[in-house]
Formats: C-alpha cells, sequence, structure tokens
C-alpha cells in the first residue's frame, strides 16, 4: 500500500495548500499574539487551515468512489448564513445594541464627519475599475472603506462572492490596523498648531429617554422612504438599537450584545475561510485587494480631515475644530476616537478630544452603512 | 476612460452627495428630537404621590 493510500491529505498537498495553511497561522498569530480583531481573525485563519487540508471534510468533496458531492459543513453554514446575509445582519442587531446615541445629540453637527470619512469607498471604486475590475467588483473592493466587516461581507457577497475571502480578511485586518494606519496620514494632513486645537465635549447634557426611543424608529423610516433596498443594513442595526433603548428588553439587549455577536461572529468568522481555498486565494487579485484596501482606509482619514479642515474656513478662531477629529468619521468604533484621542494628548496633555471624537466615531458608524446602502442602490443600476 | 469607469465616476458622485444627504436629514432629526423632546428629570412614581397627598393635605 503507497503513501498515497494511506495518507491521502499528504500526498494531495501541494504548495499553494502550504501557502494557505500558512497565512491561517499568521492571522492566528495576529488575533493572540498581536490582538489584531481576535475574535474574526481567529476563526479565519482557523478556518483557512481547516480547508486547506487536502480532501478536507470542512468543505464540499467529491466522493472518489460515487462521483457524487459530498457537502461539507462550512459550504453548509455558507450557504445558510452568509449567501443569505442572515450571519452580517444578525452582527448588525448585536452592533445597534452596543451604539449609544447619546454623543451625536450633544455634538451632531460632527455627523457630517461620518459621510465625509466615506470618500475612501468611492475613489477605491473608482481606482478597482481603473485597473480592470467590472462595476461590481470594483464596489465590492470599495466597500473594504467602509471600515465594517459585516457590511463589506453584504456587499461582496452580493456582488461579488469570488472575492469574499480577500475583500472580509482586508476589511477585518486594516480595522484592527488603524492605529498603525491613521496616525502617519493625520500627520501628514495638518499641522502642530491644528493638532493642539481644543474642543469642548457637551458632554454633560442629559439626552430625553424618548428621543433616543424615536431616533432608531425614524432613522428607519426616513431610510426605508428614501432608499428601500438599504433598509436590510440600516433596519436591522436600528432595531438592534430601539432594543437597547426601549428600556423594556434589558436581557435581550444584554443577550444582543453578549451571546448573539460572539455567537455569529464565530460563525462569521469561520464561515468566511471556507472562501479561503488555495485555489480562489492565492491570485494576483488578492495582492491588489489588499492594497486597494489600505489605499481606502487611507482616503476616508484623508476625507475626514480634509473636510474638517474646510469646515474651519468658515468657523470663527476660538471655535475651529480640530482636524484630527474628522478621521474619527470611520466606522472603527471606538478604535479610530482612542487614536485621536491619544494624539490629542501627545500634543498636549491637556487637550481631552474623547467625546467629539466619539460623536464623529458613532457619526462614521452610521455612515459606513449608509454608504453600503447607496452602494447597494446604485450599483444595479448602472452594472 | 471606459465606460466602466465613467460609471463608477458616476456612482461615487452621486454615493457622495446621497451620504451628505442623509446625515444632513439625521443631523436635522437629531436637532427636531432634541427640541421637542428635551431632557427632563423624572420624577419616581412614589415620590409624586407623596407629593400630591402632602399638597391636597395642606
Amino acid at each position: 500500500m503507497g503513501l498515497e493510500q494511506l495518507l491521502p491529505a499528504i500526498a494531495g498537498m501541494t504548495w499553494q495548500s502550504l501557502v494557505m495553511i500558512g497565512v491561517g497561522l499568521t492571522l492566528i498569530y495576529l488575533a493572540i499574539a498581536r490582538n489584531y480583531e481576535p475574535t474574526l481573525l481567529l476563526p479565519i485563519g482557523f478556518g483557512a487551515i481547516l480547508v486547506n487540508i487536502p480532501l478536507s471534510s470542512a468543505i464540499t468533496q467529491i466522493d472518489p468512489a460515487t462521483g457524487q458531492a459530498v457537502e461539507g459543513v462550512l459550504n453548509v453554514f455558507f450557504d445558510a448564513g452568509i449567501a443569505t446575509e442572515i450571519f452580517p445582519l444578525l452582527i448588525f442587531i448585536a452592533i445597534g445594541a452596543m451604539i449609544d446615541f447619546s454623543p451625536l445629540f450633544r455634538n451632531p453637527s460632527l455627523l457630517l464627519f461620518g459621510a465625509a470619512a466615506q470618500l475612501g469607498i468611492f475613489l477605491t471604486m473608482m481606482f478597482a475599475s481603473l485597473l480592470g475590475y467590472d462595476l461590481r467588483e470594483a464596489a465590492s473592493i470599495g466597500i473594504i472603506g467602509a471600515a465594517d466587516g459585516p457590511t463589506s461581507i453584504i456587499v461582496a457577497s452580493r456582488f461579488a462572492p469570488n472575492l469574499l475571502g480577500p475583500i472580509s480578511v482586508a476589511a477585518y485586518s486594516y480595522m484592527a490596523l488603524v492605529p498603525i494606519i491613521q496616525p502617519p496620514v493625520i500627520r501628514l494632513l495638518t499641522s502642530r498648531r491644528e493638532r493642539l486645537i481644543r474642543m469642548s465635549s457637551g458632554s454633560a447634557r442629559k439626552i430625553s429617554k424618548k428621543a433616543l426611543i424615536l431616533f432608531p424608529i425614524a432613522v428607519t423610516i426616513v431610510a426605508g422612504i428614501i432608499a428601500p433596498s438599504s433598509l436590510a443594513l440600516i433596519g436591522f442595526l436600528m432595531f438592534g438599537n430601539l432594543v437597547r433603548e426601549c428600556g423594556v428588553l434589558n436581557k435581550l439587549s444584554l443577550s444582543a450584545q453578549n451571546e448573539l455577536a460572539s455567537l455569529v461572529t464565530l460563525l462569521l468568522g469561520i464561515t468566511i475561510a471556507s472562501t479561503m481555498t488555495a485555489d480562489r486565494f492565492i491570485r494576483v487579485d488578492t495582492l491588489i485587494i489588499i492594497a486597494l484596501g489600505l489605499f481606502a482606509f487611507v482616503l476616508d482619514t484623508f476625507g475626514g480631515v480634509i473636510f474638517a479642515k474646510f469646515l474651519n474656513l468658515f468657523r470663527k478662531e476660538g471655535n475651529k475644530l480640530n482636524p484630527m477629529i474628522g478621521a474619527c468619521g470611520i466606522s472603527a468604533f471606538p478604535m479610530s476616537a482612542r487614536v485621536i484621542h491619544q494624539m490629542g494628548l501627545k500634543e498636549d496633555p491637556y487637550n481631552y478630544l474623547l467625546m467629539p471624537a466619539i460623536s464623529a466615531n458613532v457619526g462614521g458608524q452610521i455612515g459606513s452603512v449608509v454608504a453600503g446602502g447607496i452602494i447597494l442602490t446604485l450599483v444595479p443600476f448602472f452594472a | 476612460m471606459t465606460a466602466t469607469v465613467e460609471k463608477a465616476l458616476l456612482i461615487a458622485g452621486i454615493g457622495m452627495v446621497g451620504i451628505f444627504v442623509f446625515m444632513a436629514l439625521f443631523y436635522l432629526l437629531i436637532l427636531a428630537l432634541d427640541r421637542f423632546l428635551p431632557f427632563h428629570e423624572e420624577t419616581p412614581a412614589e415620590e409624586l404621590s407623596e407629593d400630591s397627598i402632602t399638597d391636597e393635605e395642606e
């Protein structure tokens, strides 16, 4: 009996499978040793190992004896949870239950940074189309700039399921790398004088419970009337927030924030890995997508900071915005707000930018979902 | 410029304007909610009833 019969997995191992197992190990290392988005990168990394061992029963294989397909559990999860968009939408309920919109009520004008910092999505989409990707693929690559994993997964699974693996890995990796990506871009775009600008926090003002309850309902209705196809994204996010704010579903709110978020994130991560087989992942496309993802995050930061500088042209001395706040308009919450707060403290130990940074960051969470909804609405019209 | 790039440019333009329109609407919504539903310190129901009893007695 030869090696092929005894250990068919070893006999079937290719250098591509080994590279992918190496990618999986790297993701696991980043998750455990560097604490980079461990809830997602660890299951994705482990899943990458699972699906790249030849003849793995975790993914669908053809039975050589019968010639029939034997469905793997990860493919079943993919068809049930990602192709149907159920997993990312459940994550939105959990995220909604975690968001406190009070900081936005204290500094509502900072909501606009949640729009400006989505610039990277659209410029990256244009750049990807220049590189020869079709409109659906370009939009799926651009959405990495939403800095919002579930939105990226929904858009990519609908428009370019073949690119879902690299897009998800890029989205979650760069979200974890916000403390490394944003500071040099911000320093390049701002002077020290601008970084020293102090802003009022407005943190003492209390917000009416009724207003916080009505907000998610009103946002859902407004978004639904203007762009019904964005409702799945925005509606689930706002539903989660209503569960949090209503005051009569505290147990459900806590379950959504903890158990639901943990369980679905786990399944989402390991299921995404089912798309990370060597034949799909080891391609020039993957490197291009990862490079374009970084480009999107840099342009998001650029958009937010430049918009803040633009607004400062019209504001009086003493009432100017610290342009670093603009960079918090991305969805990576609360990572981006923390980074800006730390940068502010580094320049001036008494400059507390945390509250305005949090307000802009919450705006970014809404902005990224709105951007996803707009992409889902517009692209089918033009593609 | 290819047709795809032209379409991408158009989507980018409409998309950015669209996001600002959405956010401006949400901004107005927050202002309206804050104006018409301002924060009031809530008085517990028990305190209210005790106050009313005291008032009646007076």
